[in-house]
């Protein structure tokens, strides 16, 4: 019995010690890698170490203790980067109490069981951007997050990513003044029309300069905007129509802000002013006739090919899901692109490399290379075909699909 | 002089007459011959690098072995996929309002309500889809009868394929009803109709035995009702959840009516049912649902058209213009097509299927010795994303042709640029 005991115990401590000194290395054979930082390798094998890319290539050898996952033939991209996701979020995400809240972080509010995050990792998404709702004129700040771990803390890639401005109509809903009622009420809300909107933003913007400048006790909402002055913070911005879009040039150039377009339903319009400035787009959600939907009627004049023509004029484009968790996923998204006139690497990028980019996380995901997170899509076949399936998704080196 | 005059008349008239008849008839061309990269003819094998013999809009023969007449007009598609055009058994879009407000409408006719104009059929037809059942919507208990029309034509009688065809009945319970007072008021109908009948009955019989003229017609309004138990109008009944399932099958049983089954995503789960019914079923556009266990709380993805597949159900496949992938017949195919199913087969959902589920089967679905010369012609492979509809044809004419598509141009191309003014201070 005693034997027993030591021999337990024994292998008990030898476990112990062994275990976490040897790093598991996975090795992923497949006939085709697209890198999309470079070409694409053909019967390559892709090593990883501790969640990380340690060597790509051909030839490699493959150690023989590593776990071999064999994708025989099929095509091995980097795991899809969606900047501008359905929130991994429970309840609303609009706070309607105030219309100007930069301090709100939605890293708060996430929910790692979350439904949403499944869905989105069936589609290949393994990085993807999440901010506060679009009914506030600076709704706060966004996170990029992966679809993994079990508390907050784990998912986020990258806390404080982005801060969210929303210029389109949508700030107004449901802002009127009650019948029969005082103006003096909690309901009555500004902005009700876009002169208001950009009004508002106008003003934080100064109100944040003053600030800056006369050095008092700082206002952590200020700090905030401060930050995004100093271009310590990026700025997305939703606009969908042209109008809109040059309105929102228009602010960013009086305060030298540094913009991200979001949505750009009528991005088109206006590539070449895009293009002139260098500000990238998040392009998305898309769909057939916009102006179907309820809350889309801004964007109703649309060019399918408005990535395409973007693209063209010289203008970064990403290719998302426009936060809403219907959409369709980003890799069709990317498929209908080509289809419309988009260049096929190009349409790639732009759901890979060019958001990470975007986010700036770009040295951790969008591509594989050497040293870079082990975000790995299995599809049966090209990409860009809508009869390929999503086989496995690898995220940081285990699988999750 | 006046007889010479006469002459000359004679003979202008003669010439303008000939001209006419000439201008009248270029359009459809007599004799045609399409020479195809490949076809894709449905009723059987593909076929490689084959002939399409067309005569007065008729297909006369298929196949690599053709001979071309000398007199007939040779249309090239050597680098082209042609195939039979796509075919929607159940729609309610091209309307200018789907549903009446009256549960009991019977009588009314979706041919009254098509608006011509609808960018659904021009953007329908550059789709590829060359038929389409227009039906009034799921908000109605009897809802009215359907129209088959093909999507080109300025008016509905220049669209129309066959008027009068089948009968919707939706088994969603309308506003302010339930379930209960929704089958209630369907069988209170029918009981109705079948006294109605009786007593229409009883005074013919009387008129006869009293050797009177009956000249006594059946009541517009419960014609076509009449028409459906009587098997010639098919019943499209639509059942919203699983739920319903069971009470259309029986309407079916009791009354025995030709019907297809006009299904919600949420009916999958009477997949078994339906497959023993061996009734014919048209799919909700919405081909993938998450479903959540309501004991561990986790979602499970749903491809209904493979649960369907797989129980051994025919079914067709419908559109919405919500979103890019299911606008496209094609798109839900490919779909189908990724989870497993055969392309064949799948093809058959929009072909084949629904030609037979709306009975114009004899003329459309397929490329066949007989049938009409309904047919596309493809860039590619139908279910690549790339490949785009080039030509259609219905009945030997060339109906569409993308190159000549000012819509799709403007829908794909950049805006003419405005210089924008710079600001000068």
């Amino acid at each position: 019995m005693r034997i027993y005991v030591i021999l337990l115990t024994f292998l008990l401590l030898v476990s112990a010690f062994v275990a976490p000194g040897r790093a598991e290395v996975t090795a992923v054979k497949a006939g085709r890698i697209l890198t999309i930082s470079g070409e694409p390798i053909t019967d390559g094998v892709i090593l990883i170490e501790d969640g990380k890319i340690v060597e790509i290539g051909t030839g490699i050898e493959i150690p023989e203790d590593a776990v071999v996952i064999d994708a025989g033939k099929s095509v091995v991209m980097p795991g899809l980067v969606d900047a501008s996701a359905a929130a991994p979020v429970r309840g609303d995400l609009n706070e309607q109490s105030s219309e100007i809240t930069p301090t709100f972080r939605i890293s708060d509010a996430l929910d790692p069981q979350s439904k949403a995050l499944k869905r989105v990792v069936q589609t290949g998404v393994t990085t993807l951007f999440v901010s506060p709702g679009r009914q506030n004129v600076i709704g706060g700040l966004g996170v990029v997050v992966k679809p993994a771990g079990k508390i907050p803390q784990q998912m986020i890639v990258k806390d404080e990513a982005a801060l969210r401005i929303v210029m389109d109509l949508d700030s107004t809903q449901g802002n009127r003044i009650p019948r029969r009622e005082p103006a003096i009420n909690f309901y009555y809300r500004r902005p009700g029309i876009r002169m208001a909107i950009i009004w508002m933003l106008r003003k934080s913007f100064f109100d944040a300069q003053q600030q800056a400048d006369s050095e008092q006790t700082e206002d952590p909402n200020m700090a905030i905007l401060s930050a995004t002055l100093k271009d310590e913070i990026p700025i997305h911005v939703n606009a969908r129509r042209a109008i809109v879009i040059r309105a929102a040039l228009k602010v960013a150039d009086e305060y030298g802000l540094k913009l991200i377009l979001q949505e750009c339903t009528e991005g088109y319009k206006v590539a070449g002013q895009l293009a002139e400035g260098k500000i990238p787009v998040v392009l998305g959600p898309f769909y057939y006739y916009p102006g179907n939907m309820g809350q889309y009627r801004e964007g109703r004049k649309v060019n399918w090919n408005n990535a395409g023509i973007l693209a063209e004029a010289g203008v970064k484009v990403a290719l998302s899901s426009g936060g809403q968790s219907g959409a369709i996923d980003i890799l069709t998204a990317a498929t209908f692109a080509v289809r419309h006139g988009m260049d096929r690497d190009e349409s790639l990028k732009a759901i890979t490399i060019t958001p990470a980019e975007i986010l700036g996380v770009a040295d951790r995901v969008g591509s594989l290379e050497k040293g870079k997170d082990a975000d790995i899509v299995v599809l049966s076949g090209d990409p860009l075909n809508v009869t390929t399936c999503i086989e496995k998704v690898i995220l940081n080196g285990k699988t999750v699909y | 002089m006046k007889s010479r005059f006469h002459i000359t008349f004679v003979l202008m008239f003669l010439i303008a007459f000939d001209i006419s008849t000439i201008t009248y008839a270029s359009p459809v061309r007599k004799k045609l011959a399409v020479e195809a990269g490949r076809i894709i003819t449905i009723a059987g094998k593909e076929i490689k690098n084959g002939v399409i013999l067309i005569e007065d809009g008729t297909i006369k023969a298929v196949g690599t072995d053709v001979g071309i007449p000398w007199d007939a007009f040779v249309i090239e598609a050597k680098d082209k996929v042609v195939m039979p055009g796509f075919v929607i058994a159940h729609t309610s879009d091209g309307l200018d309002r789907a549903n009446e407000n009256m549960p009991e409408v019977p009588f009314i006719s979706t041919f009254d309500s098509i608006d011509p104009i609808s960018t659904f059929f021009k953007d329908s037809l550059r789709d590829g889809v060359v038929a389409m059942l227009v039906l009034p919507g799921n908000n109605t208990l009897l809802g009215g009868t359907g129209t088959i029309v093909k999507p080109y034509g300025r008016t509905v009688e220049a669209m129309l394929i066959k008027r009068y065809t089948g009968l919707k009945i939706s088994l969603r319970p309308s506003r302010n009803t339930s379930r209960m007072g929704h089958m209630q008021r369907f069988r209170r109908y029918v009981s109705d109709l079948k006294d109605y009948l009786e007593e229409y009955e009883q005074r013919k019989a009387d008129a006869k035995e009293e050797k009177k003229p009956f000249d006594e017609e059946i009541d517009v309004t419960k014609q076509s009702m009449v028409d459906l138990m009587n098997k010639k109008l098919t019943a499209f009944i639509y059942c919203d959840r699983a739920a319903d399932v069971p009470k259309a099958i029986e309407i079916q049983k009791t009354h025995e009516l030709n019907t297809v089954l006009v299904l919600g995503p949420d009916c999958y789960k009477a997949a078994g049912l339906i497959a023993k019914s061996k009734l014919p079923v048209i799919l909700d556009s919405e081909l993938i649902i998450w479903e959540t266990n309501e004991q561990t709380n986790e979602e499970e993805m749903k491809v209904i058209p493979m649960i369907f597949h797989k129980a051994g159900v025919k079914f067709a496949f419908q559109t919405d213009t919500s979103q890019y992938g299911r606008r496209y017949l094609w798109y839900q195919v490919a779909t189908v097509v990724k989870y497993g199913m055969k392309r064949e087969e799948a093809l058959k959902s929009i072909t084949l299927y629904p030609a037979q589920f709306i009975g114009v089967d004899n003329r459309l679905g397929s490329i066949e010795t007989g049938k009409e010369a309904t047919l596309i012609f493809l860039t590619g492979d139908p279910l690549d994303a790339q490949s785009w509809v080039d030509q259609v044809m219905i009945a030997g004419e060339i109906v569409y042709e993308r190159a000549k598509d000012e819509r799709l141009k403007k829908l794909l191309e950049p805006p003419l640029v405005i210089q924008e003014p710079k600001d000068t201070d």
